[in-house]
């Protein structure tokens, strides 16, 4: 069976499509055969992050409603042979995701082979986000060092262990927590949470911490990844959150402010 | 696959003792109801007349008992009256053990309802998440996050910290009490009485506390554990 790995959050803008998108790739870099759905129907995003816009001609709720079959709805990415992307539609609503119909693809594309299916679930608690986590395996918390954001991954959290499939089947869902657009610089000003207050609050298991990044916005408007971009601090942090999802233990980077030099300070103009 | 089978079990029943010439049992059921409502519609009774009630008394007492809802199961006490559950339809339970003799008030069926075992809850408990220990103590075992809501008609126990809702004797048990290793509620009620965070003195803040109702000022009072 294929892992369901739901990326979810609760809270908007706090970066769930960059890190699916991210995760997605990395756990296919990594050689695993992958596919990320985007569950965000009618606010579909996935596409243009994952940079496949224009090759979008059938969609998950294409492949529920019976109009086109998985085959065709599969979008093969260009960059990584083990990485498939099934996008949303962006012409229906959220009522077009069925329990039925989501368990029918989710087992469909294990039967493909596929070894990890990533969610990428819509902010809200409403039938996107439920039907993203309803079955997951594992959970990956995406959370902003921010009050509002960290309540809502709370929220999210009580949703998952009661309404996800395995918790209704007595269990529990593996949950991840990944902190992103972390500025060390304000956390020691004390203008943001730190990630010890972060777990504090949550009591999950961390496994990443993505700072806050130019490359993102430039990875997302040009379609790709920001994992993929090595030299980037994000793309490494996205690289290690990965690593320590699938086991290995990595320290964490980007948590510390940078030194300045006394040079880049006068070139950057003191700021 | 084991089949049917009749075996031998013991139930705790509550025993309505009625004595003669004693206050009309209307009226005092209808106070016992207002004061405890679940209760008295919820536990099964058994009702035992004195010696001296008649069949007609009987009959009339079972009527009053049957439109206040309560769970009438059997009659007891004189095997004279034996006769009378036949005939009302009602089973009879001999009463020639010694038994347990049981003169509790509607406060203290409260506390006996609330001895019940505890349901243990393992946390975390999240933003959201309500939980409701009826007729008994609640123990967490793990944090409760702001916006959970966390209840019990006993006693509350938190083993981690608090930073949801709670509330304790939540069905008027004025005995209940909460016990929490790290106290930083939103919201603190016993038996009805609340206190919000901000009245919450500050150097409890995060600490082991314990809080108890003063029921002559129906205010609580928070005590640190050390």
């Amino acid at each position: 069976m294929a892992i369901v790995v739901t990326v979810t959050s609760g809270k908007g803008g706090v970066g769930k499509t960059t890190s699916s998108a991210a995760i997605a790739a990395g756990l296919a870099q990594a050689g695993n055969r992958t596919v990320v759905i985007d569950f965000d129907v009618g606010l579909r995003n996935l596409d243009l992050v994952m940079g496949v816009e224009r090759r979008v001609v059938f969609d998950f709720v294409s492949v529920i409603s019976g109009e086109a079959n998985l085959n065709q709805a599969l979008i093969q990415d260009k960059r990584l042979e083990r990485l498939s992307i099934l996008a949303a539609s962006q012409t229906k609503d959220k009522d077009a995701l069925t329990e039925d119909g989501v368990g029918q693809v989710i087992e469909q594309l294990s039967d493909m082979g596929f070894e990890y299916i990533v969610c990428d679930s819509p902010a809200g608690i409403e039938r996107g986000a439920t039907m993203a986590l309803h079955f997951a395996d594992h959970a990956v918390i995406v959370t902003n060092p921010e009050v509002s954001s960290v309540r809502d991954s709370d929220r999210i959290l009580g949703i998952l262990q009661s309404k996800s499939k395995r918790a209704e089947e007595g269990g529990r869902v593996n949950e991840h927590l990944l902190i992103t657009r972390y500025d060390p610089v304000r956390v020691d000003q004390g203008e943001m949470l730190s990630k010890e207050d972060v777990c504090d609050i949550l009591a999950v298991e961390l496994i990443g911490v993505i700072p806050e990044s130019k490359a993102v916005l430039k990875a997302s408007n040009t379609g790709f990844p920001v994992i993929l971009d090595a030299e980037s601090d994000a793309g490494m942090a996205y690289s290690d959150a990965v690593a320590r999802f699938l086991g290995e233990d990595r320290p964490l980077r980007f948590v510390t402010p940078k030194k300045q030099g006394l040079l880049s300070r006068i070139l950057s103009g003191g700021d | 696959m084991p089949g049917p089978q009749i075996r031998l079990d013991r139930y705790s029943v509550m025993t309505l003792e009625w004595p003669k010439d004693s206050d009309p049992l209307e009226n005092w059921l209808r106070g016992q109801c207002e004061i405890a409502p679940s209760l008295m519609q919820e536990i099964a009774i058994v009702l035992k007349p004195s010696d001296e009630h008649r069949i007609e008394d009987i009959r009339h007492a079972v009527d009053t008992l049957d439109r206040l809802g309560v769970g009438l199961i059997g009659l007891t006490g004189d095997p004279r009256h034996r006769v009378a559950a036949t005939t009302l339809g009602l089973s009879w339970l001999s009463s020639n053990t010694s038994g347990v003799q049981s003169e509790l008030g509607p406060r203290q069926l409260l506390e006996e309802a609330a001895q019940e075992t505890a349901l243990v809850v393992d946390g975390p408990v999240r933003s959201g998440v309500q939980i409701y220990a009826k007729d008994r103590d609640l123990v967490v075992i793990g944090q409760v996050s702001e916006g959970a809501e966390i209840m019990a008609d006993g006693h509350v126990h938190v083993y981690g910290r608090l930073r949801g809702r709670v509330a304790a004797g939540v069905a008027g048990y004025n005995g209940a009490e909460i016990f929490c290793v790290m106290f930083e509620p939103e919201l603190v009620s016993i038996g009805g009485t609340y206190c919000g965070a901000e009245q919450i003195s500050s150097n409890l803040w995060s600490a082991r506390v314990r809080v108890r109702l003063d029921t002559n000022a129906q205010t609580l009072t928070f005590t640190s554990m050390g």
